[in-house]
């Protein structure tokens, strides 16, 4: 499979005035297909997130070089987007206003905007909430919007930092259920950054775990599941073993940070 | 390397300074590249001409007498509001009734620019201290008042409920969660209140007053002595920003649990 | 709605209505029945009632009140113009702020009003000298609140706008602008009372037209009843506008809950 996301060598320092450097990442390699939905996982500061924001385009590593689809990231694009996991969505703006935002961006003409973002709040299964305002809406129809603002611009890889880590448990088993629907039908390479194995394990078709800080890759895992998957899947022993073998690799990086 | 690591540790303060060392410098110079008509040259005065009043005016003690006056008025003033504005804003706080009651009042008054009252209070207590002790009173209780009222209202229903459930009575409640809740309210609102009592005493001593420093800038002002003006404007504004600046810090110790908001003075 | 109902709902509206108009009888019932008053020093609500009415179909009323507008006008304008861009590049320019900070707070928490007589003195009696305190008065709020507003703007939101390829133009005027309005908005409401302040002082210092002149007129020729009007319509005035400013910080923010020191 050639790889559409690639990375390679990527490190990176952060610097501070008050505090040493602190390296974020370390030599941190990464190949994703086409249509696929790869997991990240890894122990708090490893570096996901950061690596995320760099493929985004908003951080530039220190040193190592990306492509997406052969062509070198050096900045934001419209070929990638991402879903934030405080939502980010602007509290001036009605929802379908909110979903427009990166067609505005675009310099999209109103007509097609809005039909496009009607389109898109009917998908995540907003209708009758275009009118409502952030602060009116609940956690999961917040990230609904978010979802559905980073699927306008037709990305061709959506980008998922802990998209459902501020919802409650509920709300977030119901989103990742729909989220699978929704990836099955647009068919979009994923990138998703988690902290849970059940998640991961229950969403990828592999997940790459990373090391504690500096982060660099330590195991990929296959998960050979079939799809689509449904929720019942979680309860199965299968899947429980998946989340044994995911554990396994993850806890070493745990417990090192002491 | 050293030089520039200092300047980067200290960037907002050495900005700071240098820009009000530059402001001070150029205005010192204008006199040097601007040549005044004359009747211009009649406003104009230099820092260093500024300065030099006020060592005089220290030295004779004028500053001190007018000083005096003003204190006096300031500190009645203040202490007559704190005295009312605080009891009265807890009862407030607790009483949802008196609250509704005077709330007419209370948002009334503090909308209306209190200096409003002065011409009818020097015709009550006539050109004097007390007419300067009523404006700075009225100006000064107001924040007081609501700041307090606010920080009882706004005291966490679960808290009270806490300590009710361990059989604490109403005066008990008040002092172990309402009071401690409030006190930075009320030092905010003791913050505002000092900037309207000096607001008071200033124009109070422009126009009820025949001694005080307000009284010292508008004869002043009427003589064309400009720098003895400004002499009296800046020992206002240092007086002003250190006890603003005091009563900040006491906030920032005493509530560092409450969020930030906009500077308000 | 049962007539319980009816009266718990707008228990404040009630509460206070009745504290006004008892007052205002009580007030009138005193000084008519038990107390003479002192024309010199009292006066009653059916005198202030009278002379409202005579200031009402007057000319001298009306004429006073376009004065001083006109001056708070001039000011206040100023003032916005002013103010808010040097707020948004303070806050947005991490030099500009250390350089303008100290200076402008000391000058903010410093009573200004205290520059009045040097005002007068240099730019006369007219529009400009009291136009020229108004804006000294009011500026500093649309400084310091457009400022606090840009520095809160969320920086995940300018994160969001930078993802999706938006350059510094989209940034002003897709994030920072809406962000800041309710700051700004807050800084208009404090900064009329500042600038009413201005124009006040001053009227009283050296004016010969103009509602403060006004208000010290009547005080020195002890018209009692025609100062209270004054005062009142100067006090509506101060409560419309900043009962105005309130329900438009909330239009513009629902979002935001209002818990701010006044």
């Amino acid at each position: 499979m050639t790889p559409f996301i690639q990375a390679q060598n990527i490190t990176l320092t952060f610097k501070s005035k008050s505090r040493d450097p602190v390296t974020a990442l370390s030599n941190f390699d990464l190949a994703v297909g086409k249509g696929e939905f790869v997991s990240i996982l890894g122990p708090s500061g490893c570096g996901k997130s950061t690596f995320l924001n760099m493929l985004l385009g908003l951080i530039k590593p220190d040193s190592g070089a990306m492509q997406l689809n052969g062509t070198p990231i050096t900045g934001p694009g419209q070929e990638r987007a991402m879903v934030f996991q405080e939502f980010g969505l602007l509290p001036w703006r009605t929802a379908q206003a909110n979903v427009e935002l990166g067609l505005e961006l675009k310099s999209m003409p109103a007509i097609e905007r809005t039909d496009r973002a009607v389109e898109l709040i009917k998908l995540v299964g907003l209708n009758g909430f275009e009118g409502h305002y952030p602060h009116e809406l609940s956690g999961g129809m917040k990230q609904r919007v978010g979802l559905a603002r980073a699927l306008a611009t037709e990305p061709e890889v959506l980008l998922m930092d802990e998209p459902f880590a501020a919802l409650d448990a509920q709300t977030r088993d119901l989103m990742q259920t729909e989220l699978l629907q929704i990836w099955e039908r647009t068919k979009k390479t994923v990138l998703f950054v988690t902290h849970s194995i059940e998640e991961a394990a229950y969403l990828s078709d592999r997940v790459i775990v990373m090391t504690a800080r500096p982060g660099r890759t330590k195991d990929i895992l296959k998960i050979n599941l079939p799809r689509p998957r449904d929720y019942e899947m979680r309860l199965t022993p299968e899947f429980n073993e998946i989340k044994l073998r995911i554990w396994e690799v993850l806890k070493e990086e745990l417990t090192s940070r002491g | 390397m050293k030089l520039k690591n200092f300047y980067t540790e200290h960037e907002s303060s050495i900005l700071g300074t240098g820009f009000i060392v530059v402001l001070l410098a150029l205005w010192e110079s204008v006199p040097l590249w601007y040549a005044l008509p004359k009747g211009m040259a009649l406003f104009f005065t230099t820092p260093s001409k500024i300065a030099a009043a006020f060592y005089q005016l220290l030295l004779n003690g004028e500053i001190e007498k007018h000083f005096y006056v003003s204190a006096i008025a300031f500190l009645a003033g203040l202490g007559l509001s704190i005295v009312v504005g605080l009891p009265l804003g807890l009862i407030m706080g607790r009483s949802a009734t008196l609250e509704d009651l005077l709330d007419p009042y209370v948002t009334a008054s503090n909308a209306t620019p209190r200096i409003i009252f002065l011409p009818l209070l020097i015709l009550w207590f006539g050109i004097g201290i007390w007419s300067k002790i009523a404006i700075v009173f009225a100006g000064a209780v107001f924040p007081l008042l609501i700041n307090t009222y606010v920080g009882v209202k706004n005291v966490n229903r679960v808290l009270v409920n806490v300590v009710r459930s361990f059989g604490a009575s109403e005066w008990q409640v008040m002092k172990i969660v309402v009071l401690p809740n409030s006190v930075p309210y009320i030092i905010a609102g003791l913050r505002l209140a000092i900037g309207r009592a000096i607001l008071g005493v200033v124009v109070g001593e422009f126009f009820g007053s025949s001694q005080g420093l307000g009284y010292m800038i508008a004869s002043a002002a009427t003589n064309y002595k400009v720098d003895v003006v400004f002499v009296g404007v800046v020992i206002f504004m240092a007086l002003s920003v250190i006890l603003t600046f005091s009563v900040k810090a006491l906030e920032s110790r005493l509530a560092s649990w409450r969020p930030e908001t906009a500077k308000t003075f | 709605m049962t007539a319980k109902g009816f009266f718990t709902e707008r228990r404040r509206l009630w509460l206070g209505l009745f504290s006004v108009c008892f007052l205002v009888a009580a007030w009138e019932l005193v000084l008519t029945y038990i107390v003479p008053v002192n024309p010199f020093f009292f006066t009653k609500p059916s005198l202030i009632a009278a002379a409202f009415k005579e200031q009402l179909q007057g000319a001298r009323l009306w004429h006073d009140l376009a004065v001083s507008s006109q001056a708070f006008i001039w000011g206040f304008s100023v003032a916005v113009i002013v103010g808010i861009p040097a707020g948004l590049v303070m806050g947005w320019r991490r030099r500009v702020e250390y350089s303008l900070d100290p200076f402008l707070t000391a000058l903010y928490a410093s009573p200004l009003v205290a520059l009045a007589p040097l005002l007068i003195i240099v730019f006369g009696v007219g529009v400009f000298g009291k136009a020229a305190l108004v804006f000294l008065l009011s500026v500093f709020p649309f400084v310091f609140n457009t400022f606090a507003g840009v520095k809160s703007t969320d920086l995940l939101l300018i994160n969001v706008i930078r993802s999706f390829g938006g350059n510094e133009k989209d940034l002003y005027l897709k994030v920072i602008l809406p962000s800041t309005m309710p700051y700004i908005i807050a800084g208009a409401r404090l900064a009329i009372g500042r600038g009413l302040v201005g124009i006040i002082v001053g009227e009283f210092y050296a004016a010969s037209e103009g509602i403060g002149f006004a208000i010290t007129q009547a005080g020195d020729t002890y018209r009692l009843p025609d100062m209270f009007v004054g005062i009142i319509i100067l006090s509506l005035i101060a409560v419309g506008l900043t009962e105005l400013m309130r329900k438009l910080e909330l239009t513009v923010a629902p979002w935001r809950a209002n818990d701010e020191v006044r």
